[in-house]
């Protein structure tokens, strides 16, 4: 069976999962291969997981791909990347879209971000695939001013690691995408398939970490460094309402961090007020105008 | 106000950092309340092996799993019988019974009141959220009038339980409340509380987001945190005296239909000197012990 190939793709309701499967499928008829597909795609409005087995080659028997056997997998979402990465073969190809669906029942605190999803890092991937290539395709589709095609692009890049004609690729996008977007998909696909990993992809927003700030200083007064534990934080907005500075703010995962480290006072309602401990204000020396250290 | 801004944090020390973070919500104050009592007992300096904390089940009693102390999770409402017999086998051990308002006051009202009358040396910090949060939201005895949980999704027909006159009554020597928007004041009652011979009950009111601020659309838990301040007992001047005030203001809201929160005093609300029950039994039992 090594003439035939598995490929997943997996994702959210939304992010066009199933027509991508589609269009992947219909690429292999074109190029002449025997195909089946099997896809589930029930809670998909809740946010729910979609995905799609595919395997093609001269003969199919069974559309699905077990654990441990997929060729490749396209994940259109971070998590659900991770969730089915055990479902990739020994040094199979990764294709992993950095942009995060936070599903409904994750959303504890009902405003989006929270600790029990797992952080979007690309650099934890290194050694779990053969091949690691993770882009914000969301990104990237609204550089084309059209972010519906995220996941064409996805398999544009698919398509650079497969070895189907890229005539039945285009032909395929052409025959099964709604009339209107024929052109806009054809140049996603054309935009994944030209990527190059990671020149082009680099920086992957999110793995930023933002943790110290530098100290805050007042000529010769006490100056004060607000010590964040990003991992206890839970983004409950409390400290970020009582600072009277305006020294932090929410960041894009729903957690603290300080924006204006040289307003802070010391005066501690921060973590006084922080329900999980994340929050420490140190008093550190005095930092000195440079006048003043030079007559010492 | 610690002086020393490089040693401020230092209450950190005694957390279980491994264990952390803990499993509250978002916006839960129940570790305000633990952060307050980490700060006065760093003020004192104690060594962590010379305190027990003894919780029951709930919420709040979650927390001894985060603090680096010798601690006990019992069974529920029966904290403070475990802690009386802790102390009395240990009197030497500062013992602190954290018990939330449906642990304490409801399967455990009983025992409760019993540490109280014995005026047995232990402190009990009781978080009073009025839900019950762990089991989803259902209703507590110190549930506001016409406040909605689970279990009353028409409103609260019952009264609140007023923990502070309860425990009063019931003989405790060291009786107060703080709250979570008023950090400083409570680490202060905390401290004072240690301090004292004989049983001590602090009761502070604390927020659940989750369930009683979902069900009675109090926003976030930032928000609920906030409009503590609108609690016309809770001016910061009256906490900052931590003078015993009148216990219940019946404004026009009780004349406007009784819609009105039960009227709350801050601060210290009672002290008296009494026998400490463990000093007592040594006394009693005379040059038997030594």
């Amino acid at each position: 069976m090594s003439d035939v190939r598995s490929l997943l793709l997996v994702g959210v309701g939304g992010q066009g999962v199933i027509l991508a499967g589609t269009i992947v499928a219909s690429a292999c008829l074109r190029a002449g291969m025997d195909v089946k597909k099997s896809e589930v795609h029930g809670m998909a409005q809740r946010g729910g997981a979609v995905y799609s087995h595919i395997r093609y080659g001269p003969r199919v028997h069974s559309p699905l791909v077990e654990e441990g056997g997929a060729d490749v997998l396209v994940a259109f979402e971070w998590a659900e990347g991770l969730r089915w990465l055990p479902y990739l073969r020994d040094g199979g190809v990764l294709i992993i879209n950095t942009e995060a669906v936070v599903p409904p029942a994750a959303c504890r605190d009902r405003r989006g971000w929270t600790p029990g999803y797992p952080e979007v890092d690309v650099a934890r991937l290194r050694g779990r695939a053969g091949e690691v290539l993770a882009c914000n395709a969301r990104a990237l589709a609204r550089r084309l001013k059209h972010q519906k095609v995220a996941n064409t692009i996805l398999l544009g890049v698919l398509a650079s690691r497969l070895d189907l004609p890229d005539a039945a690729w285009q032909e395929a996008i052409a025959a099964t995408v709604p009339a209107s977007t024929v052109e806009i998909n054809l140049r996603a696909y054309q935009e994944g398939r030209r990527l190059t990993f990671p020149r082009d992809t680099a920086p992957v927003d999110g793995s930023r970490r933002p943790v110290q700030a530098r100290p805050s200083s007042r000529d010769g007064a006490t100056a004060f460094l607000i010590d964040v534990v990003d991992g206890w934080c839970k983004g409950c907005d409390i400290c970020v309402r009582v600072c009277p500075e305006h020294c932090l703010r929410l960041n894009g995962r729903e957690r603290v961090e300080v924006i204006d480290a040289a307003a802070c006072t010391g005066c501690r309602l921060c973590e006084w007020l922080c329900p999980d401990f994340a929050i420490a204000v140190r008093g550190v020396a005095p930092v000195l105008p440079d006048t003043a250290r030079r007559t010492e | 106000m610690p002086a020393d801004h490089r040693t401020a944090s230092e209450y950190r020390r005694y957390l279980r950092q491994e264990m952390m973070p803990h499993i509250l919500c978002p916006g839960c104050g129940h570790g305000i309340v633990l952060g307050a009592l980490l700060r006065a007992l760093a003020g004192r300096g104690v060594d962590p092996d010379q305190v027990a904390m003894v919780a029951g089940i709930g919420c709040s009693s979650r927390l001894v799993g985060y603090v680096d102390f010798c601690t006990l999770h019992t069974t529920h409402g029966r904290a403070p019988a475990f802690a009386t017999g802790l102390k009395l086998a240990r009197p030497e051990l500062a013992v602190i019974v954290l018990t939330g308002d449906g642990d304490g006051l409801a399967i455990g009202g009983n025992h409760l009141i019993h540490a109280a009358r014995r005026n047995i040396g232990l402190l009990c910090v009781l978080f009073n959220n009025q839900v019950y949060g762990m089991t989803g939201g259902q209703l507590a005895p110190t549930t506001p009038s016409f406040q909605r949980t689970a279990t009353t999704p028409y409103g609260n027909l019952e009264p609140a339980f007023d923990a502070c006159r309860l425990l009063t009554a019931a003989g405790a020597t060291f009786v107060a409340r703080g709250m979570t928007l008023a950090p400083v004041p409570l680490q202060d009652i905390m401290a004072q509380a240690l301090a004292h011979k004989g049983f001590a009950f602090v009761e502070v009111l604390t927020e659940c987001p989750e369930y009683y601020g979902r069900y009675n659309r109090l926003g976030t838990g930032a928000e609920m945190l906030l409009a503590q301040g609108r609690l016309p007992e809770a001016v910061a001047d009256r906490l900052a005296r931590k003078t015993f005030l009148p216990v219940r203001e019946e404004g026009a809201g009780a004349a406007a239909g009784g819609q009105v929160r039960p009227g709350l005093a801050f601060g210290i609300l009672h002290r008296e000197e009494r026998p400490e029950l463990t000093e007592a039994l040594r006394a009693a039992s005379g040059g038997a012990r030594g």
